[in-house]
């Protein structure tokens, strides 16, 4: 059998890993959207110590690699926490407490490029500062940072593939296995890159929906 | 005392080493609508913001119907929902339309059913001639004239004992002043307390019964507005009124 024929034969091996793939993806992003939301509104809204203590969290998911992180949780904290977490959902967890650093940041900037007039206004009616933040200032804050989001997806989609260094069978980890199996690197390896640009260009339409779903007139939004 | 409304004693504020607001006291009764006029850095808007505690004074005290606000003790929230606020650049809720702009007030805060809320929001839309084809649009598909009278109507909706008003009209177009200033008029007229910080002097000629003029973080000189306006008695109010009437023409009302 020619080489070619035989990777096209796997390319349904291949592609199955995509459903790992999107638990990844979507993991993350769910985890990294409920931590990095309370985390923007605790840095802009909340008392020192707690934005000092944040401000930590923050720097050690953006300041450190995928891969260390990877090796850490995976060998290190879970382990000595007495967690016997598998490789999927270290993988997973890692991804969101790392994506959930970034969102805030995107979610941090969304709330502070809310006018202050709106917080005064609703403070002037006589909601109190909670009251105001979560029914005023994060509604328009959600809208604004669609974009950022859109943009947070295209980079832990392909930040997932990190995954595979701990036997995490997603897709890149499929493809490296055919390549072994078939003796051929080229037409694997493109397949998959041409599948990552498929995700990319299908997930930020998504969110391009959500945000024309969800977009008010005249609401700021930088892309 | 028992029908004054709002009592203001002694108000200073600083920042930093700016002395804005000097000693500021004056009060007004149920139903009256006072102006206040002057310079630009005369500590107007500031003074504003002192008297709903948005921002906090240094010094003095401020009372709503015999209660303090500036007591630490009060709940400030739940006072501040008696005073109506109307800003400058109008800060509607960008993410709500002209009626839920109007209705969040009544519910968050006053907690009435939605139904309820929602009725009181059409009754004050209506007063401010802001008709039900608006409704239903987001602040950003409104004039500004629109936006500042359905942010009028969102004060009102509160049943404010009185709405405090900082110059609403200076942000708006020319030809976007006149309809605001109409729906005052007659809020004015219907008795509602005011409290106007403005330079529409035909405003003030036409229905307030006091105007105040501040000049360097004090009241320099108040009564009658037509008395302040063409017989001023200190030279930094005829030079105000003498600069606004070169700019505006003559501004009787």
């Amino acid at each position: 059998m020619p080489v070619q024929a035989s990777v096209i034969a796997y390319i349904p091996y291949m592609l199955d890993g995509l459903k790992m793939t999107f638990l990844l993806v979507g993991g993350g992003l769910g985890i990294g959207f409920l931590i990095g939301v309370p985390i923007a509104i605790g840095q802009v809204y909340g008392p020192k110590e707690l934005k000092a203590a944040l401000d930590a969290y923050v720097w050690f998911f953006r300041g450190t690699p995928l891969l260390v992180l990877l090796f850490l949780f995976y060998w290190g904290v879970f382990p000595a926490l007495g967690l016997n977490l598998n490789a999927v959902l270290t993988s997973a967890l890692v991804l969101g407490m790392r994506s959930g650093a970034y969102q805030s940041q995107i979610f941090r900037g969304a709330i502070t490029s809310v006018p202050e007039g709106q917080y005064m206004a609703a403070r002037s009616l006589g909601m109190g500062k909670w009251q105001a933040v979560l029914s005023i200032i994060v509604p328009q804050a959600l809208r604004i940072a669609i974009p950022g989001w859109s943009n947070e997806y295209a980079i832990i989609l392909k930040d997932s593939a990190i995954c595979f260094v701990l036997g995490v069978m997603e897709m890149l980890n499929r493809t490296r296995y055919v390549m072994i199996s078939t003796g051929e690197a080229l037409l694997p390896f493109i397949f998959a890159g041409i599948t990552y640009i498929f995700l990319t260009y299908g997930g930020v339409k998504v969110f391009d929906i959500i945000y024309e779903r969800y977009k008010i007139p005249g609401l700021l939004v930088r892309g | 005392m028992a029908d004054v409304v709002l009592k203001v004693e002694d108000i200073h504020k600083s920042y930093g080493k700016l002395e804005v607001l000097k000693g500021i006291f004056f009060e007004l009764k149920r139903g009256e609508t006072k102006v206040i006029a002057g310079p630009s850095g005369a500590g107007k808007s500031t003074l504003l913001r002192c008297i709903n505690l948005l921002t906090k004074p240094d010094k003095g005290r401020v009372w709503l119907e015999n209660v303090e606000l500036t007591d630490p003790k009060v709940n400030i929230n739940k006072l501040r929902a008696r005073i109506g606020f109307v800003f400058q650049h109008f800060n509607l809720f960008m993410h709500l339309t002209a009626i839920e702009n109007v209705m969040i007030g009544p519910i968050k805060v006053l907690k009435l059913p939605k139904e309820e809320a929602r009725r009181r929001a059409e009754e004050a839309l209506l007063r401010v001639h802001i008709t039900e084809d608006l409704w239903n649009k987001y602040p950003a598909q409104l004039s500004g004239g629109q936006q500042q009278r359905v942010a009028i109507a969102r004060a009102l909706a509160m049943n404010p004992v009185i709405i405090l008003y900082d110059e609403p009209t200076s942000a708006l177009d020319p030809e976007l002043v006149g309809e605001v200033l109409q729906v005052m008029k007659e809020l004015a007229t219907q008795k509602v307390t005011s409290l106007v910080v403005t330079h529409e002097i035909g405003f003030a000629i036409s229905v307030a019964d006091e105007l105040m003029f501040m000049y360097g973080g004090k009241i320099i000189e108040k009564g009658p507005p037509r008395e302040v306006v063409y017989n001023p008695k200190h030279e930094a109010t005829k030079k105000f009124f003498a600069n606004i009437a070169r700019l505006y023409g003559k501004q009787g009302a």
